[in-house]
């Protein structure tokens, strides 16, 4: 029974287009992006504790666990922790000291992960949402074999420390609380476990209250207060709780960060020392690097930051009397910096990376180690923007008592990632990119300045047109000696057959479109789609506040030109080559376009208004208990190259098109059912409308709506005579399906969906699919004569599928073979299961994650299209639906037509005199 | 991806007993003969009824585990960047009575079919299943090229007629030549009646055609057949 739709399948893999060998990894880019590590969950560390090579790991802001090779950049393995990414999640990453497994917490999750690989080595669920999590370094020597055990502080409800066994997961001992104290966090010396709780006094302060654990049995041992009593305005001026140090701190400033106190866990003395204020600007920042090992020097750093300069107070603990003293000090520089310890055995270092100097400092003394200038950090930056360092992790190789290198990974203000090598940076990680919340395709600028040119001479007066025409070629005669130059490298390329390379300049194929990423931290990014491998500019647009949002949407209204518009601004636009932003062009000049765009419909408080000319036009209500899930209106540029499908007789269907198509998916909670509708904008009407019942309402509902067919997918719950799993159902609507007929339109010249209601006839067809579609887009050409490809996010495989509509046809015949006429179409017969070819994966070995949206434009060949997939990462491609029929492709042997030529001149040249020969011969010699 | 819905948190607090199921890859030559080269990012997903959904990591040892999965009717599916899994249907059903476990079962389950259309039989247990599954092939990410094939070059029918009439042109008269005078004589006679090929033949004709005497409109110079135009031209 089933071997039919195997068959089937089968010979669709074959018909339909593939990712070719020799143009994966070439056409297609991507970057596999983490999302802005964090300082406190970012290292370096040994994943196989017998070898020095070291990796860095992070858990970012997106909540995705990583492991990035120092060396080049590139990402070893990575976890998505957090399906919805928040922007200040708490999360915490910890590494005991030759351990060959990295702790994360994240929600209420803690969880081990083997460094090496990735893979999972344990899970726990604590009850409540983690407040932290540590490593226990305990130097009793019970602790040698096996994995180090962690510790956990879990809030909500009820707040506990939790002891977890490091090879199994299993909880070893828990200590719960009573009362109202809030739990801060968990720290550890080699002997102690140590709760921080903070605890609410009736005036409204916190005092900060330490409970200490017997880390064996988990018992309480000892309990006490720090801080006194009005302190401590906010748990926000609580500095530092150091861990796994020789004697773990708490630190803490008063609001106005002018003193800083500090003490030393399990002792009650508290050590305070002012902050000397270096310049007219206060401290906003105060923060503690110190070293994460319980056998390092008990020294740590204390980072102070103004708006304009920043310093550091080097402090070292005399652990017999416990004292703290403070050592030297690191100068004020301005801008801002970064510090990040590193050890080597038991001595620290303090690197220090500003904006141009990177600085190595050994704990014990202020002599300096190593001092390596910055001569820049390789990030493309806005126009008078200066890239200062946000945080550092730094690892130091120490020959002697020198430092030979010192390796550091640096987060920019930028949103990038760079590894600085003494001085010079050695990759770049646009992490900026794993928030980007809006992207569209532009023309570049250059591109679209020369159209103007062209334009200027095809309409002005002849005489002017032709002076304009003269000294735009004089004009480009100056580039005559830069062509020479590259003319003997362009003749290579070309036999190599790189033709589709080249600057944005020599775009002949318009592949090098800019693609402009406006991110959630209010930047705004700009990609070559035709060169990836460098961003080309990247710059501040909004000034959002800590914890703000902003929903912008970018879009290019004209060549050239980028526009980003949220609720705060009316629209702001940019040069699409160089970022620069324009003033002189006001947004208010659209009203062309409003003239032809009469109704405005949006979802307000779950309904769909229409207005015109703030007149009520027509409203659409879900049925009671629905709710609007969304509305994919048909796309404004969607070029249709053919009013009618031909079918195999030579005779016509004609398309249903109409530019104000919607689909409105609706679903009701109670019944799980789904309804999807297709909308005629203009007048309201439903055109054509489907429910399915027993929808899983909580997978994802994709749906699209191209030319004159949609697609939608769902998954569908199993009954004992239907299946179960994912479903793609996929609509054409004609305007009747007699072949050669208009139907009622025929009559009309003319048509107006505000008279006329024809309603379309529509086929449809449903789909068995392998896995959930979580978004859907179609490809797009620049005159529609290409056919289009469905492209489908698989959030489960980590992938983009490109499914020919061919495959998706609702006309395919059913239950029966199809007929010569239809073989002639390239109909194939029915059947329920589609399979997703792996040749049909755009992205195919790369794994792309966390995709979102997929924007697509065309290219300037009628055979191309271009597709940016953006989400966490960043995946971009050209694709051919029908094959690359108007340009040579790597296909095309150059070295085999050259070949064939040249036999041919030697094979004519061979027989010539032989054929000569043969005619004298005819002449002469009679038979 | 790896945490749990809500709601399935909820179920499974309501629970007493869970059921545990644990499903590995077992090394499977030629196919894959080490499960522990399968990236990290392979995951195992079931789906339940609406709103009932677990998503677990593989682990270290490459098994799956889903600490408790509660009492309803799954689809398990196995996602891997480079091989293709079985869908299986995994039931955890009620236990007999409060003491006793809950039974979990799984089968092969064919996407397209009605849900009771079962496949092979995997395991049951009770509380516990724990189950193998190998995969089912490999993923061909890539569409190789039809590159140039000698082979397939000269196999091609308008080769292989070329290479027969060359055969002829350069073999027959050497073939002529070693022939004796009797059969040469009887060959010689057979061409010459032969339609295409004797004197009067059509090849003959054209190929003795006049195009310079046709065209200044010489009637008879040579064939009957070159005649034709020229004639009708005459009338």
């Amino acid at each position: 029974m089933r071997v039919p739709w195997i068959a089937a399948t089968f010979f669709l893999a074959r018909s339909a287009l593939a990712v070719f060998a020799d143009e994966a990894w070439n056409v297609d880019y991507h970057y596999a992006l983490l999302g802005l590590p964090k300082q406190s969950t970012s290292f370096f560390h040994q994943p196989n504790p017998s070898s020095r090579a070291s990796l860095i790991y992070t858990l970012s802001e997106e909540g995705v666990l990583g492991a990035v090779n120092p060396r080049d950049g590139s990402v070893v393995w990575r976890q998505l922790l957090l399906s919805e990414a928040l922007a200040y999640n708490v999360s915490f990453l910890r590494a005991g000291e030759g351990q060959d497994t990295v702790i994360s917490g994240i929600g209420s999750q803690v969880a081990a992960w083997s460094a090496a690989d990735g893979r999972q080595a344990w899970i726990l669920d604590t009850a409540g949402p983690l407040q932290d999590v540590e490593i226990l370094e305990l130097s009793d020597g019970r602790e040698t074999a096996g994995a180090k055990d962690a510790i956990a502080l879990s809030g909500g409800e009820h707040p506990a420390v939790v002891r977890i066994d490091g090879t199994s997961g299993a909880i070893k001992w828990q200590y719960q609380w009573d009362g109202v104290d809030q739990p801060y966090q968990v720290s550890a010396s080699t002997t102690e476990v140590f709760a921080i709780l903070l605890h609410k006094t009736l005036l409204g302060y916190v005092k900060l209250k330490v409970v200490s654990l017997d880390p064996v049995t988990g018992r309480k041992t000892d309990e006490h207060v720090v801080s006194s009593e009005n302190e401590l305005a906010s748990a926000e001026t609580i500095v530092s709780v150091g861990a796994n140090s020789a004697s773990p701190i708490v630190a803490w400033t008063n609001s106005a960060h002018s003193v800083l106190k500090v003490n030393i866990l399990g002792t009650k003395e508290i050590s305070s020392f002012n902050i000397e204020a270096h310049d007219s600007h206060a401290v906003e920042r105060v923060e503690i690097h110190a070293p994460y090992h319980t056998n390092s020097l008990s020294h740590f750093l204390v980072h102070y930051e103004t708006a304009t300069s920043h310093w550091a107070d080097v402090f070292h603990i005399d652990l017999k009397n416990s004292k703290i003293e403070k050592a030297y000090s690191l100068p004020k520089m301005t801008g801002k910096g970064a510090f990040s310890t590193g050890t080597s055995d038991a001595n620290v270092f303090f690197t220090r990376v500003t904006r141009d100097q990177v600085m190595t400092v050994s704990s014990a003394s202020h002599g300096v180690l190593g001092r390596w200038a910055v001569a820049g950090f390789g990030v493309a930056a806005g126009p008078g923007e200066s890239v200062e360092p946000v945080h550092a992790v730094s690892e130091v190789s120490i020959k002697g008592t020198s430092v030979s290198a010192v390796r550091s990974a640096v987060l920019l203000s930028t949103g990038d990632w760079v590894l600085l090598r003494d001085g010079s940076p050695v990759w770049n990680r646009p992490e900026v990119l794993a928030s980007t919340v809006s992207a569209t395709f532009a023309i570049p600028a250059e591109v679209q300045e020369f159209v103007q040119q062209l334009e200027a001479e095809a309409h002005g007066n002849p005489i002017s047109a032709y002076i304009h025409r003269v000294t735009r070629h004089l004009q480009d005669l100056q580039k005559l000696p830069a062509i020479m130059a590259s003319l003997p490298q362009r003749i290579v390329q070309g036999f190599l057959g790189t033709s589709a390379d080249g600057g944005i300049a020599s775009d002949s194929f318009g592949f090098h479109q800019i693609i402009a990423c406006a991110t959630r931290d209010g930047r705004l990014v700009a990609l070559d789609a035709g060169n990836p491998d460098k961003v080309l500019w990247n710059q501040q647009v909004a000034d959002l506040q800590l914890g703000q949002t902003w929903q912008p949407s970018v879009s290019s209204p004209e060549g050239g030109i980028i526009e980003i518009n949220s609720k705060a601004s009316a629209g702001v636009r940019y040069n699409a080559s160089t970022g620069e932003q324009l003033f002189s062009i006001l947004p208010i000049d659209e009203t062309a376009g409003e003239v032809a765009l009469p109704v405005k419909y949006a979802i307000h408080k779950g309904e769909l208004d229409a207005t015109v000319d703030t007149k009520m036009a027509w409203h659409f209500t879900p049925m009671s208990g629905e709710r609007i899930v969304s509305l994919v209106p048909r796309p404004v540029n969607d070029p249709v190259a053919s009013i009618g499908k031909v079918l195999g007789d030579r005779r016509v269907l004609y398309k249903y098109l109409d530019p104000n198509l919607a689909l409105l998916v609706t679903a009701n909670d109670v019944t799980k059912a789904a309804t999807f509708y297709v909308l005629n904008t203009i007048s309201g009407a439903i055109l054509y409308s489907n429910v399915h019942s027993g929808v899983d309402l909580g997978s994802p509902i994709s749906s699209m709506l191209s030319e004159n067919w949609f697609a939608y997918s769902f998954t569908a719950e199993a009954s004992a005579n239907s299946p179960k799993g994912h479903q793609l159902v996929a609509g054409e609507l004609f305007e009747s399906l007699v072949a050669n007929d208009r139907g009622p339109l025929s009559a009309s010249a003319n048509y107006s969906s505000m008279q006329t209601g024809t309603e379309p006839f529509t086929l449809a067809q449903t789909y068995q699919i392998p896995e959930p579609i979580s978004h859907m887009a179609v490809t797009r050409t620049r005159q529609g004569i290409t056919s289009r490809q469905l492209l489908a996010v698989l959030a489960d495989s980590s992938a983009i599928v490109g499914i020919p509509y061919g495959v998706i046809d609702p006309r395919r015949p059913v239950s029966r073979d199809p007929t010569k006429d239809e073989q002639m179409e390239g109909l194939v017969r029915y059947s329920p299961v589609l399979d997703f070819d792996p040749k049909w994966y755009l992205n195919h070995q790369r794994e792309i994650v966390g995709i979102k949206d997929v924007v697509t434009s065309p290219a300037l060949l009628e055979s191309t299209s271009l597709v940016f997939a953006y989400g966490l990462d960043v995946f971009g491609t050209r694709l051919s639906p029908s094959f690359s029929f108007d340009v040579l492709g790597k296909d095309f042997n150059k070295f085999q037509m050259l070949a064939t030529v040249a036999a041919l001149a030697v094979a004519t040249f061979v027989v010539a005199p032989l054929v000569a020969r043969k005619q004298v011969n005819a002449r002469w010699q009679f038979a | 991806m790896l945490s749990l819905s809500h709601l399935a948190l909820l179920l499974c607090a309501n629970l007493a007993s869970a059921a545990r199921l644990t499903v590995s890859i077992p090394p499977s030559p030629p196919l894959l003969p080490n499960p522990s080269t399968l990236p990290p990012s392979t995951h195992a997903v079931l789906v339940g009824p609406p709103g009932v959904h677990y998503d677990v990591p593989i682990r270290r040892d490459s098994t799956f585990v889903f600490p408790d999965v509660a009492e309803a009717s799954y689809l398990l599916t196995l996602h891997s960047r480079d091989y293709f899994f079985p869908p299986l249907r995994v039931d955890v059903s009620k236990a007999a009575d409060e003491s006793q476990q809950q039974t979990i079962q799984a089968w092969q389950t064919f996407r397209g079919n009605e849900w009771d259309n079962k496949g092979p039989h995997y395991g049951s247990g009770k509380g516990e299943l724990q189950l193998q599954i190998q995969p089912s092939g490999h993923k061909e990410f890539y569409q190789e090229r039809g590159g140039f094939n000698i082979i397939g070059f000269v196999k091609s029918p308008m080769i292989l007629m070329a290479l027969v009439s060359a055969v002829m042109i350069f073999g027959m008269p050497y073939l002529m030549d070693n022939m004796d005078p009797e059969t040469k004589a009887e060959f010689e006679e057979m061409q010459k009646s032969s339609p295409l090929t004797g004197s009067g033949g059509a090849a003959n004709q054209i190929q003795n055609f006049d195009l310079a005497g046709w065209m200044a409109g010489k009637g008879t110079s040579s064939g009957s057949g070159a005649s034709g135009g020229g004639n009708s031209k005459k009338r």
